[in-house]
C-alpha cells in the first residue's frame, strides 16, 4: 500500500542520500535555499452538526508576504477538508495525493470516504518521510461514523480533538478557543468563534494575515466560505495618482537611424550551382 | 493446418500472419454474455445480460457495468475477472491523468491507455491476453462517445455495437433500428429490444443491467426497478 505513484523515483521511494549531503553543506556554512513557508493560523472545531475549519490567507517567504490571499483549506473528499501549515508545496502536494487516493478508494468500495482513512493515509506518508515533508495539517470531516477533527504533525503523529489550532499563530488562536469553546455550539456561534480565533492569529502573529477562510462541513453538505471576512482591506488609495519627481523626467527620445543599407549590384552572373 | 503448431505461443506469429492466441481470446469473448451499446444524439447507453450461474446467487451483489470516472462507464463481454483488473487499471490511469493535468481525462485518452494495457499483454512474456472486449461509454467536451476495445488492443468508435454470444443477430438488429438523431430514452428502448431478441427465458429488471450517461455528464447504472419501468414502456 505504500508506494502508489509511478511518477516518483522508480524503485525504493525516497532516497535520503541528498539529506546527508545537505546536512554536511549546512555544517560547512551553506544556507539552505528558501522555500515558501506558510507562517499560518489554522483552526478547527467540532460543533453540534459537524465540523468547522478556518484559516488565514497569508503566505510568507521569510520576511516577505509572497501571497496575500492564498487558499489553505484543501479539498480531500466531498465530506472532508484539510487545512495545511508549513511548507506550502508540501501541504498542497500531500493533500492532493491523498485526495486522489481517496477518490480511487471511493470508486473501488462504492462508499463515502471516512476521515480516519484520510488520516491514516496522511500519517503513514508523513512518517515514511521522517518529518522531511514539512506539512502540519488540521483534518476535519463528517462521515457515517459522525464528525471528526484531527491534527497531524510533520513527523506523522496525530491527535483527535474537539478543537485544534496549528501554525505560527496557533497560540493566539488557542487562547480564544480555550476561553470560549464549549460543546454543542450552533453553526453561527461556531463560525463566529472560528473567525475570532483566526483574527486573533492575523492581528497578533506576523506570519499570519490578510483574510479569513472558513469551511463548514455537516452531514451531506459543506460550505466553503472563501474570504469569509476581510479585516485587512486596502484603505488608502491616492486619488491624485502617483507622479514622478522632476529629477526623473524622461528626456526627449532621439532616434538615430542606422546607416542606410546600400545594395551594390554588380553586373555579374547568377551564382552557379 | 500450419497454424495449430503456433497456437500455443502468444508471442509467435503463425505463417498466415495471425497471432492465434488473440484469435482464441476473441473466441472467449464471443462465448461471453451479450452486451451492447448505443450512442444517441444526447447521450450513450450500454447494456448487458446478467445471467447468473444459479438462482442461489445474490444478484444484487453482482454489478457488471462499472464507472471509470464520473463521466465514463464500461461494460464487458467475456471473462469477468479479467475485466475487473482492467477497470482497476483504467480508474488509476484516469486519476493519474487528472493529477498531472488537472483536467478530467477525455474519453479517447482513457480508451487509448486501456487499449495500450491490453496490447502490452499481447507482447510480453509469461502473460496471456485479456479475455474481454470492453464497451466504453462517455460524455465529454466532444459530446457522447462509444468505443469498443478488443483483446488485441485495437479500438474503434461505434455508433452502436454489440459483443458476446448473440453478436451477429444483435448487430443486424441494431443496423436496422439505428438512426443518427435518436434520443437517449429511445436508445434505451432499442437496447432492451436488442437484448430481448436473443434472450433465453423471461427478461426482467434482475437479469439485465443498463448504464447510461446524458448531457448532465454523470454516468449511472440504473437500479432494477428503473430497468423494470423501461421494460414496461417497451411492452
Amino acid at each position: 500500500m505504500s508506494r502508489f505513484e509511478e511518477s516518483a523515483p522508480a524503485r525504493g521511494g525516497f532516497s535520503f542520500d541528498l539529506c546527508k549531503r545537505n546536512e554536511m553543506l549546512m555544517q560547512k556554512g551553506l544556507k539552505p535555499s528558501s522555500y515558501l513557508k506558510t507562517g499560518t493560523t489554522i483552526v478547527g472545531l467540532v460543533f453540534q452538526d459537524g465540523v468547522i475549519l478556518g484559516a488565514d490567507t497569508r503566505a510568507t517567504e521569510g520576511p516577505i508576504v509572497a501571497d496575500k490571499n492564498c487558499e489553505k483549506i484543501h479539498y480531500m473528499a466531498p465530506n472532508i477538508y484539510c487545512c495545511g501549515a508549513g511548507t506550502a508545496a508540501d501541504t498542497e502536494a500531500v493533500t492532493d495525493m491523498v485526495s486522489s487516493q481517496l477518490k480511487l478508494h471511493r470508486f473501488h468500495t462504492g462508499r463515502e470516504s471516512r476521515v480516519v482513512t484520510a488520516l491514516t493515509l496522511l500519517k503513514s506518508h508523513l512518517f515514511s518521510y521522517q518529518g522531511h515533508v514539512s506539512a502540519a495539517l488540521v483534518l476535519g470531516g463528517v462521515d457515517v461514523t459522525g464528525p471528526h477533527l484531527h491534527t497531524i504533525y510533520p513527523h506523522g503523529s496525530t491527535d483527535t480533538l474537539p478543537f485544534a489550532t496549528m501554525g505560527s499563530g496557533s497560540l493566539a488562536a488557542m487562547a480564544i478557543f480555550e476561553s470560549k469553546y464549549r460543546e454543542g455550539l450552533t453553526r453561527d456561534e461556531g463560525v463566529k468563534l472560528v473567525a475570532e480565533a483566526i483574527c486573533s492569529g492575523i492581528f497578533n502573529d506576523l506570519g499570519s494575515g490578510s483574510n479569513v477562510d472558513v469551511c463548514v462541513i455537516t452531514k451531506g453538505n459543506r460550505e466553503y466560505l472563501r474570504n469569509y471576512m476581510l479585516p485587512n482591506p486596502r484603505t488608502y488609495v491616492s486619488e491624485k495618482g502617483y507622479s514622478f519627481s522632476k529629477k526623473t523626467e524622461v528626456l526627449l527620445t532621439k532616434i538615430t537611424p542606422l546607416r542606410e543599407l546600400v545594395e551594390v549590384i554588380e553586373g555579374g552572373d547568377a551564382m552557379e550551382e | 493446418m500450419g497454424d495449430s503448431q503456433y497456437s500455443f505461443s502468444l508471442t509467435t506469429f503463425s505463417p498466415s500472419g495471425k497471432l492465434v492466441q488473440i484469435e482464441h481470446a476473441l473466441t472467449a469473448v464471443g462465448s461471453g454474455q451479450t452486451s451492447l451499446g448505443i450512442k444517441a444524439s444526447n447521450g450513450v447507453v450500454i447494456a448487458t445480460e446478467k445471467k447468473l450461474p444459479s438462482i442461489l446467487v445474490d444478484e444484487a451483489s453482482v454489478q457488471k457495468i462499472q464507472t471509470l470516472t464520473p463521466n465514463i462507464g464500461v461494460v464487458y463481454s467475456g471473462m469477468g475477472p479479467d475485466s475487473r483488473v482492467l477497470v482497476r487499471k483504467s480508474r488509476k490511469q484516469a486519476e493519474q491523468y487528472y493529477r498531472l493535468y488537472k483536467e478530467q481525462i477525455p474519453v479517447t485518452q482513457l480508451v487509448r491507455e486501456t487499449a495500450t494495457v491490453m496490447q502490452e499483454f499481447t507482447q510480453s512474456g509469461g502473460v496471456r491476453p485479456f479475455g474481454v472486449s470492453l464497451l466504453v461509454a462517455g460524455y465529454d467536451d466532444k459530446g457522447p462517445q462509444l468505443y469498443q476495445v478488443d483483446p488485441s488492443g485495437s479500438y474503434f468508435s461505434w455508433k452502436a455495437s454489440a459483443m458476446g454470444k448473440n453478436v451477429s443477430n444483435a448487430k443486424a438488429f441494431l443496423e436496422k433500428r439505428y438512426t443518427e438523431d435518436t434520443e437517449l430514452d429511445d436508445a434505451v428502448h432499442t437496447a432492451i429490444l436488442t437484448l430481448k431478441e436473443g434472450f433465453e427465458g423471461q427478461i426482467s429488471g434482475k437479469n439485465i443491467e443498463i448504464g447510461m450517461i446524458g448531457s448532465d455528464r454523470i454516468f449511472r447504472v440504473l437500479s432494477p426497478s428503473e430497468v423494470e419501468d423501461y421494460l414496461q414502456e417497451v411492452e
